[in-house]
C-alpha cells in the first residue's frame, strides 16, 4: 500500500500535540538527549515526509532508524498515536525509493529462506569453531565490516552448531491425554541460536497434553524486515505463513519468542494487511497467536505441584518490549516462573526498560545499543540473580552479551527451560 | 551574520557534539506543544547543548556581538511557541543540563541547574522527606529551567501556589554574557527583601531578560497524608459556589479541580469503564497535610459540599483516591480523543477568571463551541479559576483551522471581559503577545522598556510575552 495511504500515516499524524511524554519514556531519546531522538520528533518527520517538505533520502532515514521500535513511545501516547508504525512506514517509504543491494541480500535472499539462513548460521558455527573468528579480529579483518558490524559480531559469539528445527519432528504426539492441537510457530532466533528453548518448549507442551505440530515450511515472521524497511517482503513472509498455518486444523499458534508473536498479532497484521483482501484470514490467523507463557498460564491454567527445595536459584526477568508493550503481557512470565519450585524470583528495577537488542538494532547502532544494555545490566546486577529470564531470542542475546560484557556470572535464560528443567525432575504427569 | 559562520564559531567554541547545524536536524526544534507551531514550524540557524555558566556565557557573547537572535529552551514542552526561534536564531537546549547541584535539607533548599526534570528533582526530594509543590501535568518531562520561565503551576496551584514562590534565588547570563546572581550573591536564607526582586521579574519573563543557569528554590515538607472528595452537580453554578463554601469553612484544598459536561462526556467516550455520572460538573477536591487533618478537613468538605451536590464521596484509600482522580487524569487525552478525524489544539487552553465568574465563563465557552460548530472540553482548576479549553477540530482542515482560531480569539477577549486573564499558568509566548495591551495598558510599555534594559539588542527570544 501507497505511504501516504496507510492508516497510520493518513489518520495519525495530525493527533500528535507534541507534548512531549513520549520523550519520558523513550531508551533511545534517554542517551542522544536531543529532538531529533524524540519519539514525537520521528512523528514530525514522518508528517514532514509525508507532506514532502523533505526528501525520502538516506539521511532521513539515518536519524529515523535510531528508534529501537520497542514501543514503550506508543503504549505512553496521550493521543494514542502508533508511533512506531509511523516510523516503520516511513522507513519503508524511504527504502523503496533507495534501494540497497546488501539489504536485499539479507532481507529478501537469505532471510525469507529458511535453509539459506540456517546455512548462514552453520558458517558462522564453523567460523567461530575453527577459530576463523578469532583469527579474523585478531588480523583485523573484521573491522573492514560495514557499519556497526565489526563490533557488533561480538554480540553474535557461540552460534550453536544445530538448529532447532534439524533436530526436532514436524510431529509431536502429546503425552497423556490430548488437549490441544498446537502449531508452534518456531522463529529464527530460537531455531538458529536457541534452539534448547524450542526444545522446551515442546517438551513442556507435549507434556501437558499438546500435539505440537512444527510447520515445515514456515518463515520468517518479518519483523526484522518491517525494521529495516522492508515491508513489502514482510506482507509477502506473512501471507505465507497464514496460508500455511490457516491449512492446518490448530487450536492455537504458539511461540515462545515475542518478537514473532508480536509481529503475528493481530494490531500488526491490520498494520501490514489492513484494507487488503486477506485481512479477514489474516485476523483469523491472529487470533489463534498466543504467546508461549501466556498459553501456559491462561489455557492451560498451569499449577506447579509446590514442593520443598533447598536451594533454590535467584531468577529475575526482562521485558521484552514485543511483549510487555506490544502485547501488554507482562504478568504470564512472572507467574510461571513464580510456580517453579525451583526458583527464587526477584523482580528488577525497570523490568520494562529496554535492552537496547531489538532484532537488529544491536547490530546497526553497536554503541548505542550497549548504552542501553549497560542501563539493563546496572538493574539486572542489582538482584544478584543467578539467572536472567526473557521471553525473546533477541533479548537472550543481547543480555548474554551484557552478562559476558560485565563479567557477570550469570546464564541467560527462557522462562521455558527453567520450566522444563523442573519438570524433569518431578515425576511425570499421569 | 552568516549562517556557515555561524556554524563554524559554535563548533570552534563548544565543540561538534553539542551544536546541531545540519537543515534536517534543525527541523526537529521547530516546534513545542503550541498549534502555533504546528501550523507555521519555525527552524533555528542552530541549535547548541551547553552545560556550563560558562559556556552560556560564551554563546551570549558571541550572540551580542554579532547581533544574533538567542532562545533558551527546556523540554519544549509548553503550549506558546515560548521556545521556538521564529525569527531565526541560536537555541540553546538547557535539557541536558540537568544537574541537582545540592540539595541543602538544613536549609529546606535545593539548587539545580535548568534541565532537571520536575518529577526527577522530586524523587530525589523524598529522600529528605521534601518537595517541590508545583504540579504539572508535564511533570515526566518539563524542565525546571522551562517552569522557572513560565512561572508554572499545576494542579496544586490552589494551596501551594506557583513557581514564582519557591524560587530563592538565580544565576542568570544577561544577553550581553554578563552575569547576575539574583536573591543574593551568597544568600541561602528563605526570606530576604533585601534590593529590588529581580527573582521574581525573571521568574514568568519567558527568556526574554536572560538565560536562567542556575535554580535556588526553596522546599517544603512532604505531607504524610491525603484524600480526595469527588462531588457531582446538576447545576453549573453550584460547582464554584461549592469551592467558595469550602473556602469559608477554613479549608484550603491542595487540589481543586473541574470536569464540565463535556469533560464528562469526553471521558466516558474514551474509557467507558470509568462511568462518571451525567451531570452539569463533577468537582475533585484533594486535601493533605497529617492524617487527622486530612480526615477533619475531608469531613468537613462532605457536609459543606453535600448541601449542594447531588452526590459526594470521600475516600482516603490509595486504590479508590485513584479510581476518582483517574477521571480528571485522562480528561486531556480524553478530550484529543472525542473526534475520531480530530485532534484537540492547544490554543486558548489557558485562560484565567475569577472564582466567582467561573460558571458564566464556561457557558459562554460553551456559547462559543456552538457558535463555531467546534467540540470543546472544558476542564482546569477551579480552586483558582483557571480553565483549561480543548477545541478539537482537524488541525489539517484549513476551513476547520480558520474557524478555531477565530473561537480563541473570542475565548481570550472572554476571558479580559471576565476581569480575567489570557493566561493562567502556561504564559503567552508567541501565541498570547497581541493581547498585551489590552491586558496590561500602559504597563505593557513599561515591560518593553525592561527588557531593553536588560536587552538593549532585543536578541534575547524576541517576539514573546511583550
Amino acid at each position: 500500500m501507497e505511504f501516504h495511504k496507510l492508516p497510520p500515516v493518513k489518520d495519525q499524524i495530525m493527533k500528535c500535540v507534541r507534548c512531549g511524554k513520549c520523550r519520558s519514556v523513550c531508551p533511545v531519546f534517554a542517551e542522544i538527549r536531543n529532538e531529533t531522538a524524540a519519539p514525537r520528533g520521528h512523528v514530525f518527520m514522518v508528517q514532514m515526509l509525508r507532506d514532502g517538505k523533505v526528501e525520502p533520502n538516506n539521511d532521513v532515514n539515518e536519524r529515523l532508524s535510531n528508534c529501537l521500535m520497542c514501543e514503550n513511545c506508543s503504549v505512553n501516547c496521550p493521543s494514542g498515536i502508533d508511533i512506531h508504525e509511523l516510523n516503520a512506514a516511513a522507513r519503508s517509504y524511504i527504502y523503496d525509493k533507495n534501494p540497497s543491494l546488501s539489504k536485499e541480500l539479507i532481507f529478501d535472499s537469505l532471510w525469507t529462506r529458511p535453509g539459506l539462513l540456517k546455512a548462514s548460521s552453520k558458517f558462522m558455527w564453523g567460523a567461530q569453531k575453527s577459530g576463523l573468528q578469532s583469527l579474523a579480529r585478531h588480523l583485523g579483518l573484521t573491522s573492514i565490516l560495514p557499519g556497526d558490524l565489526s563490533k557488533a559480531e561480538k554480540i553474535l559469539a557461540s552460534v550453536p552448531r544445530q538448529s532447532a528445527r534439524s533436530f526436532l519432528p514436524e510431529y509431536n504426539p502429546a503425552r497423556g491425554e490430548k488437549k490441544y492441537r498446537i502449531a508452534y510457530f518456531l522463529g529464527c532466533g530460537t531455531d538458529l541460536l536457541n534452539p534448547q528453548v524450542a526444545r522446551a518448549t515442546v517438551d513442556v507442551l507435549t507434556h501437558y497434553g499438546c500435539e505440537v505440530i512444527i510447520p515445515r515450511d514456515m518463515k520468517c515472521c518479518g519483523l526484522p524486515h518491517i525494521a529495516n524497511g522492508k515491508m513489502d517482503t514482510a506482507r509477502k513472509l506473512a501471507v505465507h505463513n497464514i496460508k500455511i498455518f490457516n491449512n492446518g486444523d490448530y487450536d492455537y499458534i504458539v511461540t515462545d519468542c515475542a518478537s514473532c508473536s508480536s509481529a503475528l498479532s493481530s494490531k500488526n497484521m491490520e498494520f501490514l494487511l489492513g484494507g487488503l483482501k486477506i485481512e479477514d484470514e489474516a485476523i483469523a490467523f491472529s487470533q489463534k497467536v498466543m504467546d508461549l507463557t501466556q498459553f501456559l498460564m491462561e489455557k492451560l491454567e498451569l499449577k506447579l505441584p509446590g514442593k520443598e527445595v533447598d536451594d533454590r536459584i535467584k531468577v529475575t526477568y526482562h521485558d521484552p518490549c514485543h511483549l510487555a508493550n506490544a502485547q501488554g503481557i507482562k504478568k504470564a512470565p512472572r507467574e510461571l516462573l513464580k510456580q517453579i519450585p525451583e526458583v527464587e524470583y526477584i523482580e528488577m528495577g525497570e523490568a520494562n526498560r529496554c535492552c537496547g537488542g531489538s532484532g537488529t538494532y544491536s547490530l546497526t547502532h553497536y554503541d548505542l545499543s550497549m548504552r542501553i544494555l549497560d542501563k539493563k545490566m546496572d538493574s539486572a546486577m542489582e538482584t544478584a540473580a543467578a539467572v536472567i529470564a526473557t521471553c525473546c531470542p533477541s533479548c537472550m542475546m543481547q543480555l548474554r552479551h551484557g552478562v559476558q560484557r560485565h563479567k557477570w556470572n550469570a546464564t541467560v535464560m527462557h522462562p521455558v527451560e527453567l520450566l522444563s528443567q523442573s519438570l524433569k525432575q518431578t515425576p511425570a504427569k499421569k | 551574520m552568516d549562517k556557515d559562520k555561524i556554524k563554524k564559531a559554535l563548533i570552534e567554541m563548544l565543540g561538534k557534539e553539542k551544536v546541531l547545524s545540519e537543515e534536517l536536524d534543525l527541523m526537529y526544534y521547530s516546534y513545542d506543544s503550541s498549534f502555533l507551531t504546528k501550523l507555521e514550524p519555525s527552524s533555528p540557524l542552530a541549535v547548541v547543548f551547553p552545560r556550563s555558566t560558562e559556556e552560556v556565557q560564551n554563546i551570549a557573547s558571541f550572540a551580542f556581538e554579532n547581533n544574533v537572535d538567542i532562545v533558551p529552551r527546556g523540554a519544549g514542552t509548553g503550549e506558546t511557541g515560548g521556545c521556538i526561534a521564529i525569527k531565526g536564531g541560536i537555541v540553546l537546549d538547557l535539557s541536558t543540563w540537568d544537574e541537582i547541584v545540592e540539595i541543602d535539607a538544613p536549609n529546606m533548599q535545593v539548587i539545580v541547574r535548568p534541565g532537571v526534570i520536575h518529577a526527577q528533582l522530586n524523587k530525589e526530594l523524598s529522600k529528605y522527606n521534601l518537595f517541590f509543590p508545583p504540579d504539572p501535568g508535564s511533570s515526566q518531562m518539563c524542565t525546571i529551567g522551562g517552569m522557572v520561565a513560565n512561572n508554572a503551576s499545576g494542579l496544586r496551584a490552589v494551596k501551594y501556589g506557583c513557581t514564582e514562590q519557591y524560587i530563592l534565588g538565580l544565576e542568570v547570563v544577561l544577553p550581553n554574557g554578563e552575569v547576575i546572581t539574583t536573591g543574593g550573591v551568597k544568600a541561602k536564607c528563605i526570606k530576604n527583601v533585601s534590593g529590588l526582586n529581580l527573582t521574581k521579574l525573571m521568574v514568568g519573563s519567558e527568556g526574554i531578560l536572560g538565560i536562567v543557569t542556575r535554580i535556588r528554590l526553596r522546599c517544603w515538607p512532604r505531607p504524610k497524608a491525603r484524600g480526595i472528595a469527588m462531588a457531582v452537580f446538576d447545576e453549573l453554578d453550584d460547582a464554584p459556589a461549592a469551592v467558595l463554601d469550602v473556602y469559608q469553612a477554613g479549608i484550603l484544598p491542595s487540589g481543586i479541580e473541574i470536569l464540565d459536561r463535556s469533560a464528562i462526556d469526553a471521558v466516558n467516550q474514551f474509557k467507558p469503564e470509568i462511568n462518571l455520572p451525567q451531570a452539569e460538573a463533577i468537582l475533585l477536591f484533594e486535601v493533605d497535610g497529617n492524617p487527622p487533618s486530612v480526615e477533619y478537613e475531608g469531613s468537613l468538605i462532605k457536609e459543606v459540599v453535600g448541601k449542594r451536590a447531588r452526590s459526594i464521596e470521600w475516600a482516603t484509600e490509595p486504590k479508590r483516591m485513584a479510581e476518582l482522580w483517574e477521571g480528571r487524569s485522562i480528561t486531556a487525552t480524553a478530550a484529543a480523543r472525542v473526534r475520531a478525524d480530530a485532534s484537540r489544539v492547544f490554543a486558548g487552553e489557558d485562560i484565567s477568571v475569577p472564582l466567582a465568574r467561573v460558571a458564566d465563563t464556561l457557558r459562554a465557552i460553551r456559547a462559543l463551541g456552538d457558535k463555531y460548530g467546534i467540540k470543546v472540553v472544558n476542564y482546569g482548576h477551579i480552586g483558582d479559576g483557571n480553565v483549561h479549553t480543548a477545541p478539537v477540530i482537524n488541525p489539517e482542515n484549513p476551513e476547520e483551522v480558520k474557524k478555531v482560531m477565530e473561537m480563541v480569539h473570542e475565548i481570550h477577549l472572554l476571558a479580559i471581559a471576565m476581569e480575567g486573564s489570557t493566561t493562567g499558568e502556561h504564559g503567552v509566548g508567541a501565541v498570547r503577545r497581541q493581547y498585551a495591551e489590552l491586558e496590561h495598558g500602559r504597563a505593557a510599555q513599561l515591560m518593553r522598556d525592561i527588557k531593553r534594559v536588560f536587552d538593549p539588542l532585543g536578541i534575547m527570544n524576541p517576539g514573546k510575552l511583550i
